[in-house]
């Protein structure tokens, strides 16, 4: 009976393990093959190991550029939304002003409401108007814009940072604003890793943005958007270990932080159901 | 203390915040509110119409296909992933070997762009030289290819790969709500000769109900949601089949450059009335279910 049992449990949890992992493994195995044998045969190891579809796609797929202005969206709207949203923090969260819980609430709203690609609309006609449709710096404002989340992950980490430690500053004559940069944000470190993480992983992945932002600009797109417009290449079935290698690309540099930082992903969805 | 410096500085460090947040999260929806009532294609007049476009809402067979397309969606979706994600939960929750690998890899899917794992289950799912069909076609001895993206599979196809991508998010939440039920519960009723099966439906269920109960209304409003990866891998297509709701909307405000898609124009004044609507269909949906859904909550 127990060994029944078990063998029905473990035969469950390999076959999800292993419908999870495939799509994955097939494509980073994908990535090492010909075009060829990509499209014809049902092979699952490839016949010859093809590491150069890495350097060609690199090159050819301009796998190059879009890489760089992936790293390029996903660190400057990381760091602008850590130094936006902890700011926001402190002060919610250290002073006293009028407007504090209109704010706040301001930020429960925009986490809340969302009415989809409609917004997306006059953000680009501001940006035009900015003269910031050019580069990608509209799509990094944008994505700064959207940090509630951090915001309010942030604000639970500023709780629990004593407030003797201001005081003592402040009598050792330390102004609001240095008690910020030397005190707080040391001690606000693990809640700014954290969040950190989130930014990065949604900046990198984000598509919808940077393709409406991108779509007269291909020299801007990220790796996201220039890897869909190879399924709509005119090209298209003939690039499939580009699009293979061009996936991994784009999955490697999250998957290696997952890895590293397992429990802090894993922590902060938890963590979202205690509310 | 000086209170007025105080204040001062409180404004000027939540400056950079509060007005990106009101230029680019507020004055967008303020926007869409207002264009909701013109006619408006993105250049020349302007022109005010009422409600004329909520009246085109109304007559849109297209859309209201779209809707069908999005509760048929978004249900397989929960109906597919609620239920595994809550028996990995239990399963992973035991005192098993290799629980933290089995979790790491279930919800290792959410940590991966939705767009680019969509490009990559196009490319398994393709019914010409897709890999999927490769591999049925040698090892199971399907003589022609499925053809998964199309008429009559695309559906399934792309629920499916929603599904590979939020089991493990749902999962995780039922595990946090799950660790918060007190072990010694399970050890007593354990003492009274309760069976697994028994403490699951006697004990997890009931204990569970108040997480649970948030987990699918977050699952019911992602669902509604989501259009990304349909976007990716078939584009509302074939025939519209997979065409949901918000990405009906999207087309109407980035149309398509060329092919015989089915809206040509932009149209920001009918755009934004259909996204009206759509919020309020998420918006009553989500209510609803929050109402019919309180046993769940009461803990008993």
């Amino acid at each position: 009976m127990k060994i029944a049992w078990n063998t029905i449990l473990w035969t469950f949890l390999i076959v999800v393990a292993f419908l999870t992992l495939f799509p994955v493994v097939i494509t980073f195995l994908g990535s090492f093959k010909t075009n060829a044998e990509l499209t014809a045969g049902a092979t699952f190891l490839p016949a010859d190991w093809q590491f150069s579809n890495y350097l060609e796609a690199w090159k050819q797929a301009n796998f190059s550029t879009y890489t760089l202005n992936s790293l390029f969206v996903a660190t400057a709207s990381t760091l602008g939304t850590l130094l936006v949203a902890s700011m926001a923090a402190y002060v919610v969260n250290r002073m006293d002003f009028i407007g504090k819980k209109i704010y706040v609430s301001l930020q429960a709203f925009t986490m809340f409401v969302a009415i989809g690609a409609v917004v997306l609309r006059p953000q680009f006609d501001l940006m035009i108007k900015l003269h910031l449709h050019e580069s990608l710096w509209g799509v990094i404002l944008i994505l700064i814009s959207a940090h509630a989340s951090a915001f309010f992950i942030l604000l639970s980490f500023m709780n629990g940072i004593p407030r003797e430690l201001d005081e003592a500053a402040r009598i050792d004559g330390c102004s609001s604003g240095r008690t910020f940069w030397r005190i707080i944000i040391p001690l606000l470190t693990p809640g700014l890793g954290v969040c950190a993480l989130f930014a990065f992983r949604g900046a990198w992945n984000e598509y919808l943005l940077p393709f409406v932002f991108t779509l007269s600009k291909p020299e801007l797109q990220t790796l996201t958007v220039g890897l869909a417009n190879l399924k709509y290449g005119v090209a298209a079935a003939s690039q499939t270990h580009f699009m293979m290698a061009g996936a991994c690309l784009s999955i490697l540099p999250i998957l290696i932080a997952y890895i590293f930082a397992n429990k802090s992903f894993m922590q902060m969805t938890a963590g979202s159901l205690k509310g | 203390m000086n209170k007025a410096k105080n204040v001062a500085f409180s404004y000027s460090f939540l400056f950079p915040s509060f007005i990106l947040t009101m230029v680019l999260g507020i004055y967008p929806m303020i926007w869409a509110l207002r264009y909701m009532f013109y006619d408006y294609k993105g250049f020349g007049a302007e022109r005010f119409v009422g409600l004329a476009n909520f009246e085109r809402v109304m007559r849109d067979q297209q859309f209201w296909e779209s809707v069908a397309n999005t509760f048929i969606y978004a249900g397989g979706k929960l109906l597919l992933s609620i239920p595994l994600a809550l028996i990995l939960a239990v399963i992973l929750n035991w005192n098993i070997k290799g629980k933290n690998l089995l979790r790491a890899i279930f919800f290792m899917p959410t940590i991966i762009s939705t767009a680019v794992m969509a490009v990559v289950f196009f490319t398994i799912f393709n019914s010409y030289n897709g890999i999927l069909n490769q591999f049925l076609m040698k090892y199971l001895f399907i003589q022609s290819a499925v053809d998964w993206l199309g008429v009559d599979y695309a559906m399934l196809t792309v629920i499916l790969v929603a599904v590979w991508g939020a089991v493990g998010n749902y999962m995780l939440l039922f595990l946090a709500g799950l660790q918060n039920i007190p072990q010694d519960v399970y050890e007593s009723s354990a003492l009274d000769g309760a069976n697994k099966l028994q403490q699951f439906r006697y004990i997890t269920i009931p204990m569970l109900g108040p997480v649970m109960q948030m987990i699918i209304m977050l699952a019911i409003i992602n669902a509604l949601k989501g259009y990304e990866s349909i976007m990716v891998m078939t584009d509302g297509g074939p025939i519209g089949k997979t065409n949901v709701m918000f990405l009906y909307v999207y087309k109407l405000f980035f149309p398509p450059a060329g092919g015989a898609a089915a809206t040509q124009i932009q149209e920001f004044g009918y755009g934004s009335a259909v996204a009206f609507v759509t919020a309020v269909i998420v918006g009553i949906i989500t209510i609803l279910y929050f109402y019919g859904s309180r046993r769940m909550s009461q803990n008993d």
